[in-house]
């Protein structure tokens, strides 16, 4: 250990006793507790959300996947362009499509909860 | 989590908690006991956010070292600050033995930039190890070790051995 390093260790700060510190911190506590009880509520409305945002995304991926399965395209489309191919499966799904959006954007709420709930996890304040 | 669970978490912290905050105000105990009040307040109301991934203490120390950022970056704190220094450096009574002992020390540690002195403090007096400190300061281990080797060449410039 080099001469500063002991110098440091040797000149730790002492802080001074004081008796009223926590006393003090804890009628700050109380004077909060109001706002801590909202940002617990929020807290678990924020998990809930997360939960039903989770299950609708898989429910609506199971359905996806059965309709896919259940009515499937056309094979004959598949040996013509892109285009065509695209236009046919539009026209054969289009009674459907309006699950695709609704599935994606509850994964993409599920992800954003999600990743706001990993970032808090520090209580980076 | 309760209250008084709380209570006695910070119980235990509370003494490392104001040395912490007294190493990085250099000495000025009275605003390193209110910055650490503020961050008890704030660990308190995000006391249901602890998911225990970490030691209590690295996770309080980490939300007391943003409270320090906050308040250095409010306005006017330059000069506030000085105006501390000044009335700490006066000796008056017998609390000037003690400050005589740290003013060299304390007038070092306000010359280097903050990431070297927060590495400093929680390395030399706090004890905490390289990887407790990334935690806290949300750095690579390699930046800790960087800035602690920086931080004590810094020093040494200005601490007579």
């Amino acid at each position: 250990m080099s001469e500063l390093e002991q110098y440091l260790k040797d000149h730790k700060p002492v802080v001074k006793d004081d008796p009223t510190f926590l006393l003090e911190a804890q009628r700050r506590m109380e004077a909060v507790s109001g706002i801590k009880d909202e940002v617990d509520r929020q807290r678990r409305h924020g998990r809930w959300a997360l939960v039903i945002a989770l299950c609708a995304g898989l429910i609506l991926g199971v359905a996806v996947s059965a309709v896919a399965f259940f009515f499937p395209v056309n094979p004959e489309s598949m040996g013509q362009g892109i285009l065509d191919s695209l236009r046919l499966f539009l026209q054969d799904y289009r009674e459907y499509l309006l699950l695709l959006p609704t599935a994606l954007l509850a994964i993409a709420l599920a992800l954003v909860l999600f990743r706001n709930k990993k970032g808090s996890a520090w209580g980076a304040l | 989590m309760t209250q008084e669970r709380f209570i006695d978490l910070i119980r235990a912290e509370q003494e490392p908690l104001r040395r912490f905050l007294l190493g990085l105000c250099c000495g000025d105990d009275a605003l390193a006991d209110d910055i650490a009040q503020d961050a008890l307040v704030r660990a308190y109301v995000a006391s249901g956010k602890f998911l225990g991934l970490s030691k209590f203490s690295t996770w309080l120390f980490r939300i007391a070292y943003n409270c320090y950022i906050d308040h250095c970056r409010k306005p006017g704190r330059a000069h506030a600050a000085l105006e501390s220094r000044e009335a700490l450096a006066v000796p008056s009574g017998d609390a000037s033995d003690g400050r005589f002992r740290y003013q060299q020390l304390y007038q070092a540690l306000e010359k280097i930039p903050e990431k070297e002195k927060v590495a400093i403090v929680l390395f030399y007096f706090e004890d905490k190890s390289i990887k407790e400190i990334s935690a806290i300061l949300d750095m690579p281990a390699g930046t800790v070790k960087y800035h602690l080797s920086s931080g004590r060449g810094h020093l040494k410039q200005y601490i007579q051995l």
